[in-house]
C-alpha cells in the first residue's frame, strides 16, 4: 500500500505563519478528494518542537502529523528528518550559517535523513551553490516539488537532479491553511512513523506529486505530475 | 451573513482587476508616497525594478477591500490584516484576488481567512489572513 | 552568528506624531483610489455613522525622523510586509497619533540572500486617548 505525504509544512510556530495545526487537518479533511494525502510533516523554520504531541488531532481528522524542520546552510536550507536531542545538542537549529556537508552527515550518522529544499530558489538552494562551491556530499534527495517556488525554480531542480541522480521529493511549504497538500510525495511503501519515512527516504521508492488545480495555461507550465 | 452561515472553506472571490498605471499613480499621489517606483517606468527601472510597483499599503487596501465586501452589511468587522508583499505587484496587468475561510472560533463568534493577490501567470504576489469578528 | 543591537531599543517608544485630523474627504479619496463604493465607507448619513475602512489605518504617515530610529542592517530596507490589528473605527473628526516603537529583531535567509527583519510597531490613537489601531511594519534589510 502506497502513502502520500505533504513533506514540507509551516504552521504557527514558524514566524512567517499563522496555520494553525487543527485548521491545517480540517482543510485536508475538507479537500481530501483533490488532496488524497495520508499526512503532513511540520517542518518549522530553524526549530524543533520536540515535546509537541499531536496525537488527538490526529484521530480527529484521521491525518498523519509528523515533525521535523527546516534549517538554514551556507548551502541553503535543509530538511532535516528524524530529529533526535543528540542532534539538536550538536546543532544549534537557530542558526542560519549551519555549515550543510556538516550537517547531513551528522544527521545520518544519527539516524535521520536532510533533504535540501527548494534547489532552485536563488541564494536559498543548492543550484546557486553548485555553481561556485562543489557539490554537496551523500546527498540523496532534493526537495523538486515545491508549493511556493516562483516559475522556472522547480524546472532548475529538476535539472540538478538529472544531472546528480538525486532522489526527488514534493511538499507544499504551505504557510497558508488553504495551500497545504497541494504537494506531496508519493511513497511506495507503507509510512506510519517517522522511523518509517527516513529509511524510505534512504532506501525507498518515491516521487513528488503535484495536486494543484490546472490554472490556466502559461508557457512554463510545470512538468511535474503524478502517474 | 450570520456567523453560523459561514463555513470553513467558502471563496472570497476570485474576483479580477485590472490595475492600470494610472490607478496607481493617483494612490501613490493621494497618499503622498512619492517615491518615483511608485509613478515613473525609467525611474523604477534604475532602481532594478521590472518597472514601476503597486505601492504595499495599496495592495494591502485592495486586499482590505476583498475582505470588507465579503462582509458586507452583515455587521461584522475586520479586526486584524496581516499581509507578506512577496513579489511586486505591477501595473498595467490583471490581478485576481483570492480568498477562503480556513477556520471558525465559535467562542468568539471570528473567522480566520486566507487572501492573496495572483499575476496573471497564477503567481502568488501578496499573501495575507485576516480575521472577522461577527457580532454577539 | 547573532544581530548586534542594543536590547534596550526593544519596546522604547521612539516618535509620537502630531494628531492628524481625518476629513471625510481623506477617506473618500482612499476609497476611490482603490475601487471601494460601500456607503458605511463614503455616506456621512451612513447607517452608524460614516467609517473609515479599516485598511485606512495604514495610510497615516510616520513622523519625519521616523527612519532615523529604524534600526538598520546594511543595505536600505524594503517592506516586506505588515500586521495590522484594527481595534476601533476610525471615523471623520477623529485626530490620530501615531506613537511607534521597534518590536523585535530577527534573522533568516531567503531568495534576497540574509535578511534582517526589524519589525516596528505602530500605535494609532484618537483624540479621546482610544486605540485604534496597531500597525506592524515589518522591514527587509540585506546586510
Amino acid at each position: 500500500m502506497s502513502t502520500v505525504l505533504d513533506l514540507h509544512s509551516h504552521s504557527e510556530a514558524s514566524e512567517d505563519s499563522r496555520a494553525p495545526l487543527e485548521a491545517y487537518l480540517n482543510w485536508l479533511k475538507l479537500r481530501r478528494a483533490e488532496r488524497p494525502v495520508d499526512g503532513i510533516v511540520l517542518t518549522e523554520h530553524r526549530q524543533f518542537n520536540r515535546d509537541a504531541d499531536y496525537r488527538a488531532l490526529e484521530d480527529k481528522f484521521g491525518v498523519m502529523v509528523l515533525k521535523a524542520s527546516e534549517v538554514e546552510t551556507d548551502y541553503g536550507h535543509i530538511l532535516v528528518f528524524g530529529v533526535t536531542d543528540e542532534m539538536t545538542r550538536r546543532f544549534d537549529f537557530a542558526n542560519v550559517r549551519l555549515r550543510a556537508q556538516e550537517l547531513i552527515d551528522e544527521v545520518a550518522r544519527m539516524g535521520g535523513v536532510a533533504i535540501p529544499c527548494h534547489p532552485g530558489r536563488p541564494n536559498v538552494g543548492l543550484c546557486e551553490h553548485y555553481a561556485t562551491k562543489p557539490p554537496l556530499e551523500n546527498v540523496v534527495a532534493v526537495e523538486v516539488l515545491n508549493g511556493g517556488s516562483r516559475k522556472g525554480e522547480d524546472e532548475r531542480s529538476e535539472e540538478l537532479v538529472a544531472r546528480y541522480g538525486y532522489g526527488a521529493i514534493g511538499g507544499s511549504d504551505s504557510h497558508l491553511v488553504s495551500l497545504i497538500g497541494l504537494c506531496a510525495t508519493r511513497f511506495d511503501a507503507d509510512v506510519r512513523s517517522m522511523e518509517d519515512l527516513v529509511r524510505e527516504l534512504k532506501n525507498g521508492v518515491y516521487e513528488p506529486v503535484d495536486f494543484r488545480p490546472r490554472r490556466k495555461p502559461v508557457p512554463h507550465a510545470v512538468a511535474v505530475q503524478s502517474k | 451573513m450570520r456567523y453560523e452561515d459561514v463555513n470553513i472553506g467558502d471563496a472570497l472571490g476570485p474576483s479580477e482587476m485590472y490595475l492600470s498605471k494610472d490607478q496607481v499613480r493617483t494612490y501613490a499621489k493621494a497618499m503622498g508616497m512619492l517615491a518615483p517606483r511608485f509613478t515613473d517606468d525609467e525611474l523604477a527601472r534604475k532602481e532594478g525594478l521590472p518597472g514601476m510597483i503597486t505601492p504595499g499599503n495599496m495592495s494591502l487596501a485592495i486586499l482590505g477591500k476583498l475582505v470588507t465586501d465579503w462582509i458586507g452589511e452583515s455587521g461584522a468587522r475586520m479586526t486584524r490584516l496581516g499581509v507578506t508583499y512577496r513579489q511586486p505587484v505591477l501595473p498595467d496587468h490583471t490581478i485576481a484576488l483570492n480568498g477562503f475561510v480556513t477556520h471558525k472560533n465559535d467562542a468568539d463568534r471570528s473567522v480566520e481567512m486566507d487572501i492573496w493577490i495572483e499575476s496573471d501567470e497564477a503567481e502568488r504576489l501578496v499573501i495575507g489572513t485576516a480575521t472577522v469578528q461577527f457580532p454577539a | 552568528m547573532a544581530v548586534n543591537y542594543d536590547p534596550a531599543i526593544i519596546g522604547r517608544v521612539f516618535e509620537t506624531t502630531d494628531p492628524v485630523v481625518v476629513q471625510a474627504e481623506d477617506i473618500r479619496k482612499f476609497n476611490q483610489t482603490i475601487g471601494d463604493t460601500n456607503p458605511r465607507h463614503n455616506d456621512p448619513e451612513a447607517d452608524g455613522g460614516m467609517v473609515a475602512p479599516p485598511s485606512f489605518a495604514v495610510t497615516f504617515r510616520n513622523g519625519r525622523h521616523f527612519f532615523e530610529h529604524v534600526p538598520r542592517f546594511g543595505k536600505a530596507g524594503f517592506d516586506a510586509g505588515k500586521d495590522v490589528e484594527f481595534v476601533a473605527p476610525i471615523r471623520p473628526g477623529d485626530a490620530i497619533t501615531l506613537k511607534s516603537h521597534v518590536k523585535e529583531i530577527y534573522e533568516k535567509t531567503g531568495r534576497s540572500g540574509s535578511m534582517v527583519f526589524v519589525v516596528i510597531r505602530s500605535t494609532l490613537t484618537n483624540q479621546n486617548g482610544q486605540v485604534v489601531a496597531h500597525v506592524d511594519h515589518r522591514f527587509m534589510n540585506r546586510p
